[in-house]
Order: C-alpha cells, then sequence, then structure tokens
C-alpha cells in the first residue's frame, strides 16, 4: 500500500525560549493510502496544532512531514500553495462554504480555478452531489442551507479534486446527531469506495467510531492506538473505555 | 475611563483604518472651502470692472452644486463608517453598556473624526487658496497679482455648512445605533444577505430600466428642436432614472444569468468575481449608479464651459472681425475714410456692402425683428472675399435666401418646420442661416437675408440702401486715436435720423471675461467631481474588502494561489470601476449631444476629452485600489 503521509520527530513549540511551551513532543505517525484516521484527544492536547502542522497551515518547530514523498516543511508558500490545492482536501468545523456562490459552484470552486473544462467540472459536480446526497440542494446559497448540508458541501468540495488525503477539523462539531451520521456515512463511504483517505480531528467518540484507527493524542504525544476490527457499535465502546481509561468521564 | 476618553483612544486608534474616511472629507472640505473663499476673499475685487457679480453668481451656483455633492459624500462616507463600527462597537453590549450610551460613543468618535477632517481641510484649503486663485485667473487667461489673504468668512462658512451636514449624518447613526437590537449590530455588516426577488420585478426592472433610459437618449437627441427646455429637463430625469433602474436592475439581472452559465463560469477566475459581483451588486447598485450620475454630470459640466469658451471665441472672433463699420446712406469714398483711418492707424483689410434696408411690414417671418434687410448675392460674396472670410454658396436661385445671423451664448429657442420668408408678395426658402460676420456687428441688429442678384434689383424701388464700410484694424487697441476723425464723419439729418452712422467695436470687452472666469470654473468642478466619484468606489471597495479578508482567508486554505485570487480581485475592481465609466460615456455623449444642441456647437471633443480624462483618473485610482485591497485580503 502506499504512504501518504510520513511524520517524523514533530515537534511545535510556541514562545520565546524560558517561556517555550511544547505543543507537540516529537511525533511519529504514517498515513498509508485509504486510511480513514481519527486523532482524539482532550483540549489543549495539540490535536488542532498537528492538524494545521499535516495542512500546511503552520509549520513545524522541528522535525518532518513527508506528503507524497515530499518534505512540505522545506517547501516554499507557493509551492505549499500547489500542494494544498492539488493533494489536500479541507473539511472545517464551521464549514468555510463562500456565501456568495451557489453550492454548485461552491462545489465546482478548485476545480473550475484549475482549469479543468467546464463540462468535466459539471460531471464531477454531479457525481459528488451524489455521493452527499445533496444534488436538490446545488443551485441554493449558503444561508439556503442546513448546518449538515454545508458541512457534506464542504465535503464534496474537498473531495472533488481527488486528494491524496482529507484533513477534517472537527467536522461534525457544529452539527446534530442526525446531520453527523449522514455526512460520516458519507465519509465512510468515499473512503470505503477507496475515492478518499481521511485524517479526522475530533473530541468526539461517536464521530470518531466511523475512523478504522483511532489515535489518542495527550501531552503532546500519541498515547495509544485502537483499530476497529468489527462492528462500529463494538467500536464505539471501545473507544469509550479507552478514553475513559485515560481519565476521561464515560459520558 | 470615561465615554469621551474611550471615544478619543479608538479614534486615535482608527486614524489609520479610516484614512480613506478623513481624507475623503478633508477633500471636499479643501474644494468647497476654496469656492468660498473665491465669494469672499477680496483678491478677485480686482475683477470688478469684469462684472464680479456674474462671477459671485457662478461661484455660488458651484457653491450650490458642491453644497449638494457634499451632503451626498458625507452622507455616503458615514454610513460606510457606521456599517463599519457597528460590529466593532455592539461588542461593548456585552460590556454592560446600553445602546444610547453606545451612541454617544459613536458621536463622539464621528465627531472627533469629523473635526479632525475639518481641521485638514482647512488648513490646507488655507495654505492652497492662493494657488488655486492663481490657477484660476491663470486659466482665465487674467493676470492680476494676487495677495495672500485670509478672511475668517469663508472658513466659517465652510465649518458651518461641514457641520450642518455631518452633525445630521452623525445624529442619524445615533438614532440607528440607539434603535438597533444587539443582534443586528453583531452581525453589522453581514446583515443583507442575497435575498431572492420575485421573477416578474426584476424583469419589470429591467424592462423599465432599459425603457426609461432610451427614452432619455431619444429626449436628449431631441433638444435643440422645438421645447428645448422640455426635452431638456425630461432628458435629466429620465437619464437618472434609467441610470437607476439599469444598476438595480438590468445589470444584476445579465450578471445573475452568467452565474448560471456555468460554461463560460468554470473558466479562469471567473466563478470567484462574477459570483463576488452578482453578490454585491445589490447592495451596491446605488452607488455605482450615483456615480454615473455625478461623472455624466461632470461632463456636462465641461461640455457647458467648453462650449461657452467655443462660442465665446465665435463671439470675440464674430465682434473683431471689423473694427470700424461705417453706414452711410448717400455712397462714400472707401479709400478717402480708409486714408483718414490711416492717419492714425493701419487697416488690415476693408470691406464696402450696399444693402437695402426695408420696412418690416413686407416680412412675414415667424418672429418679428425691427429692423429688416436684404443684401444681393454678389455684394456678400465680394465682401466676404476682401475680409478674407469663408464664402461657400454658389449663386442663389430666384426663390431662394440666406439668413445672415450672429453669434450669442447659448439658445433654448429651436427651429422647427419649414424654413421659409416671405418678403413682399414672394415666399423664399431660406438655404442657410450663417454666423460669418460677412457684414459684421450689423448681423446683430436686424434681420438680414441675402438674395439672388435680380430679385434684389426687383425689390430695390421698395425701400432704402443703406452703405456700408467695414474696417479692421492691424492693432484694434489703439482704436481711440481714430475716434476723432471717425467722430467727425457722423452726420445727422434735419429729420434726426443718422445719415452717416459710425460704429466702433473695441476689442476686449471687459465685461465678458466672466465667461472665461466660468470656463476655468467650471474645469475644476470637472476634476473635482471625477475625482469624487473615483473616491466614491475607492471607499465602496475598501469596505468589501474589509468583509472579504475572511473569504479569501478560505481561499488561502484551500490552496488556490495568490495570484489566482489577485486576478480575480482585479477583474472585479475593474468591473466596479469602468462598469460605470462606460454607462457613462454612452450617456454623456447623448448629454452632450443634448448640449451641442442647445448651444450651437460642435462638442464632440468633449466627448473625447472626458472620457480620456476620467478613463486616465478611473485608471489611477484602480491600480491604486487593487493594491490597497490585496494589501488588506491577501497579507
Amino acid at each position: 500500500m502506499k504512504k501518504i503521509v510520513e511524520i517524523r520527530n514533530l515537534v511545535k513549540s510556541f514562545g520565546k525560549k524560558e517561556y517555550e511551551t511544547r505543543v507537540l513532543k516529537g511525533i511519529n505517525l504514517d498515513i498509508q493510502e485509504g486510511d480513514f484516521i481519527a486523532i482524539m484527544g482532550p483540549s489543549g492536547a495539540g490535536k488542532s496544532t498537528l492538524l494545521n502542522m499535516l495542512s500546511t497551515l503552520d509549520k513545524p518547530t522541528r522535525g518532518q512531514i513527508f506528503l507524497d514523498g515530499e518534505d512540505v516543511t522545506k517547501a516554499d508558500n507557493k509551492r505549499l500553495s500547489v500542494i494544498r490545492r492539488d493533494k489536500i482536501g479541507f473539511i472545517f468545523q464551521e464549514y468555510n462554504l463562500l456565501d456568495n456562490m451557489s453550492l454548485e459552484d461552491n462545489i465546482a470552486l478548485p476545480l473550475s480555478l484549475n482549469g479543468v473544462k467546464s463540462k468535466e467540472v459539471r460531471e464531477r459536480v454531479k457525481n459528488m452531489a451524489k455521493l452527499f446526497g445533496l444534488e436538490e440542494h446545488l443551485a441554493k446559497h449558503p444561508y439556503q442551507l442546513s448546518g449538515g448540508q454545508k458541512q457534506r458541501g464542504a465535503s464534496a468540495r474537498a473531495l472533488i479534486t481527488e486528494p491524496e488525503i482529507i484533513f477534517a477539523d472537527e467536522p461534525t462539531g457544529a452539527l446534530d446527531s442526525k446531520s453527523s451520521r449522514d455526512l460520516l456515512m458519507s465519509l465512510k463511504a468515499a473512503n470505503d469506495s477507496g475515492r478518499a483517505t481521511i485524517l479526522m480531528v475530533t473530541h468526539d467518540a461517536y464521530t470518531a467510531s466511523y475512523a478504522k484507527q483511532v489515535y489518542m493524542l495527550a501531552d503532546g504525544q500519541i498515547q495509544c492506538r485502537v483499530y476497529n476490527k468489527g462492528s462500529r457499535k463494538e467500536f464505539y465502546e471501545e473507544i469509550l473505555d479507552l478514553l475513559a481509561s485515560m481519565g476521561g468521564d464515560r459520558e | 475611563m470615561s465615554l469621551i476618553q474611550l471615544a478619543f483612544s479608538n479614534f486615535k486608534r482608527s486614524l489609520r483604518e479610516y484614512a480613506a474616511l478623513i481624507i475623503s472629507l478633508s477633500f471636499s472640505i479643501f474644494i468647497f472651502f476654496n469656492f468660498q473663499n473665491i465669494v469672499y476673499s477680496d483678491s478677485m475685487d480686482v475683477l470688478n470692472s469684469m462684472k464680479k457679480e456674474y462671477i459671485d453668481v457662478v461661484v455660488n451656483a458651484a457653491s450650490v452644486v458642491f453644497g449638494v455633492f457634499l451632503f451626498f459624500f458625507i452622507w455616503y462616507a458615514t454610513n460606510v463608517f457606521l456599517k463599519q463600527r457597528k460590529k466593532e462597537i455592539g461588542i461593548y453590549t456585552f460590556m454592560g453598556l446600553d445602546n444610547i450610551r453606545i451612541g454617544k460613543m459613536y458621536a463622539l468618535e464621528a465627531f472627533f473624526i469629523g473635526l479632525f477632517s475639518l481641521v485638514i481641510g482647512l488648513a490646507t484649503g488655507a495654505g492652497f487658496s492662493k494657488l488655486f486663485q492663481m490657477l484660476l485667473l491663470k486659466l482665465s487667461e487674467i493676470s492680476v497679482d494676487i495677495r495672500f489673504s485670509f478672511t475668517l468668512k469663508p472658513v466659517l462658512v465652510t465649518a458651518a455648512v461641514f457641520f450642518i451636514i455631518y452633525g445630521l449624518m452623525i445624529l442619524k447613526g445615533y438614532v440607528s445605533i440607539t434603535r438597533s437590537s444587539v443582534l443586528s449590530m453583531l452581525s453589522g455588516a453581514k446583515q443583507e444577505e442575497m435575498k431572492p426577488e420575485k421573477t416578474w420585478l426584476t424583469l419589470i426592472k429591467v424592462i423599465t430600466g432599459i425603457l426609461i433610459l432610451a427614452a432619455g437618449y431619444i429626449c436628449a437627441v431631441r433638444t435643440g428642436e422645438i421645447d428645448t427646455l422640455t426635452y431638456a429637463f425630461a432628458a435629466v430625469v429620465l437619464v437618472i432614472a434609467g441610470t437607476y433602474l439599469l444598476f438595480g436592475g438590468a445589470i444584476p439581472f445579465f450578471i445573475r444569468k452568467l452565474t448560471g452559465r456555468k460554461d463560460f463560469l468554470y473558466q479562469k477566475q471567473r466563478t470567484l468575481w462574477i459570483n463576488n459581483l452578482s453578490y454585491r451588486i445589490q447592495r451596491n447598485y446605488r452607488t455605482y449608479a450615483m456615480v454615473t450620475i455625478l461623472m455624466i454630470c461632470s461632463v456636462s459640466v465641461l461640455g457647458t464651459s467648453i462650449a461657452m469658451k467655443q462660442r465665446y471665441d465665435k463671439m470675440t472672433h464674430f465682434r473683431d472681425t471689423f473694427t470700424i463699420q461705417v453706414v452711410a446712406q448717400e455712397e462714400m469714398d472707401k479709400d478717402e475714410i480708409e486714408k483718414g483711418i490711416e492717419q492714425e492707424n493701419k487697416v488690415e483689410y476693408s470691406a464696402e456692402v450696399s444693402y437695402l434696408m426695408l420696412d418690416p411690414s413686407y416680412f412675414h417671418t415667424e418672429y418679428t425683428n425691427s429692423n429688416y434687410g436684404i443684401i444681393p448675392y454678389s455684394q456678400v460674396k465680394n465682401a466676404a472675399g476682401q475680409a478674407h472670410l469663408k464664402f461657400g454658396y454658389s449663386e442663389l436661385k430666384q426663390d431662394e435666401v440666406i439668413e445672415l445671423s450672429h453669434v450669442i451664448l447659448m439658445s433654448f429657442v429651436g427651429y422647427n418646420g419649414p424654413k421659409e420668408v416671405q418678403i413682399g408678395d414672394d415666399k423664399f426658402r431660406i438655404l442657410a442661416e450663417d454666423d460669418t460676420p460677412y457684414l459684421g456687428e450689423m448681423q446683430g441688429a436686424m434681420s438680414i437675408y441675402v438674395v439672388n442678384d435680380e430679385v434684389y434689383k426687383k425689390l430695390e424701388p421698395l425701400g432704402i440702401v443703406a452703405h456700408m464700410y467695414n474696417y479692421k484694424l492691424e492693432d484694434p487697441a489703439n482704436l481711440d486715436a481714430s475716434r476723432p476723425y471717425l467722430k467727425s464723419l457722423a452726420e445727422q439729418g434735419e429729420d434726426g435720423l443718422w445719415n452717416v452712422g459710425v460704429n466702433f467695436n473695441s476689442p476686449e470687452g471687459k465685461d465678458e471675461a466672466w465667461i472665461r472666469v466660468m470656463y476655468s470654473l467650471c474645469i475644476f468642478m470637472f476634476v473635482t467631481l471625477i475625482l469624487a466619484g473615483g473616491s466614491i468606489i475607492f471607499i465602496k471597495l475598501n469596505n468589501d474588502a474589509c468583509e472579504d479578508r475572511e473569504r479569501y482567508g478560505v481561499l488561502m486554505k484551500l490552496g488556490i494561489d495568490r495570484e489566482t485570487l489577485g486576478k480575480s480581485i482585479r477583474q472585479e475592481i475593474r468591473f466596479t470601476y469602468y462598469c460605470p465609466f462606460l454607462l457613462m460615456t454612452v450617456t454623456s455623449w447623448f448629454a452632450i449631444k443634448a448640449l451641442g444642441n442647445v448651444m450651437k456647437e460642435d462638442l464632440f471633443k468633449v466627448n473625447i476629452y472626458s472620457a480620456v480624462s476620467i478613463l486616465a483618473v478611473f485608471t489611477g485610482i484602480y491600480l491604486v485600489s487593487v493594491r490597497v485591497f490585496r494589501r488588506k485580503v491577501l497579507d
């Protein structure tokens, strides 16, 4: 299987020398093609910091991140733009759809700006809309959509460029349980069909249970990993137990 | 910290951010002050001999125009400011401030900004007032030594006018804040989402907009015919309404249609900027319409001034063609008179004509004049040759005449219907109306027609033949030297009528210098108005940029590179400057045409000048705008 992301001794600290706070203390992690990883951990564990490094929005203090064999910590801003455009898909907690265009245009945006033929763009938008159950909403503007629809739209936008990897930051953070389930089912379907490798940051065990692996991040390090061996329900229980054993309360 | 201190620290902090507002306020104060200064300063008193009252009327009219402009400009600028501030100020509600206190804080802050702008505007205004007046007089070709004078009155008037308008706007903002809910304040500018409009309403807007504008254009073309004033007025009203509706209806409709055409939209950066335009135009169309109308006004002002200047030059030429005109009942010796004149002055050229004065009762014309005359074709041709004037008419037929007229500044009386004149029992077709001064100022004093030589002979017994001897001096300024001799020629008959009359045309009729001052003032107004138009769009874009920061942040996160975003920004900004420009160019063509009809001038070059200068100014502002916008949203 192809290795997509390789993280070596990733360290990130904030602040000046004497007051330095280490948020990430040497993370090593490999992501293979077809993975669906959830990173969990309490607030302040460094989840978002890690995701920002991986998605090239921030630079690490030390260590390397290889994306598709290329060390992104050494790339300049221009190259990073290209990497983000071609290899990475983003799903944000707050959707980040552009409110000034229709959902269809939002999903099409990354392709249409990359010079893909408009006929192909429309074709692929249609497919994505189908995958995320958005066919009827394409002509609407974001303010006419529910939170769940918006997040599915954002996911469709992230997937349409067929990126090497999708980074999702608390994708269900602002959704109710039904919308969360719809979104996660769609993401899982995309992952199962081999269309998406996903790394998702979440604090929610239910959301994490849709992943194939869950990594627990605490105190700047990966403390343990669990793999989904059977049904999602069992996995969910397993995650809850793990959280409890790590000191969190079982909800 | 008291409210005043808080407001003052806010003001200091936001000085940079609201630089655009302060600059534009100061600029408008600067201009207004300078115009006021002309009215009140004594340096222009030297023009007393040149009808300062006329100039004062013009300057006052300009001040009124600028007052109105100031009103809208301040209204607009403070509105933008209020929107920007509302959001930040709204946060204070969480700190337990009630709306009234927040409103007071806003008012104080706005007051500081106003005061600051006023001081800057007045200081620069006073500093540049001498330069401004020098420039004005230089442009007007009036040589006067201007002292640097400072009078308090224009300062007071400017400050009063500014604070009345600005105070009203602060009050409006205060009321708006005290009445708005916390939520609406926090969501601030985001309030107005894109609300889909009913299709039928859109269609009505689109159709009426186009129809009204077209009607306005038609009216503009028809001015100069009968009912000029009605047509001109209708054209102004229709064009303003049409422009407004076009920006509110047809243009957004067209852009929305574009967003629907995905084959077109998904190319280059179009999806970004066309969608953005479509989203924005519903809110910004008033601005675009206002700028367009402002531009049309400025072009009309320029057109008026140039037309006046052209007319003025023509009038000067008309008047200066002959310096001395001697009219006699009996034939005189042209060369003898010339010799007499040449004792003191050199004669550049001279011309001699005879014409027939007829009693008005023989004439049946549309308008009745008190003096009528006819002149044979060959005489005019001959005189034109002597005076080096062009005379491009071939021999007249029996029933044809040419009406000789004079140059006037402007006319709201149009011509209509078949052009005919009846002299005696015969009807004649008026072949042309010519204001070349073949007979000099005489053409202004009487209605005179050029007729076929045979017709003249036939009519000769009906009237009195007059002989006219025209002389052009090489140095018209030295005319007075020849006056005694010429006066000696004048001779009154026993019946009290003049047998020989002499007419002097002094060169610079000092009373007409006001036209040149007005011309210069109009050019100033033109420049000011286009700068104002440009800066309104600039402020609007600045405001848009603040809202767009988040959107561009998302796009950058998605990996859209700066170059692509920069291109999209450029396209969008280009539209905001050049769309009003384009509409202005089309409309001003009609406006200038109407003006040309009224002024009887060919003003096509005004179209070119104004379009080029507005294009240059807009392009300059556009380039700055793109830089500022990019810096705001991409850095």
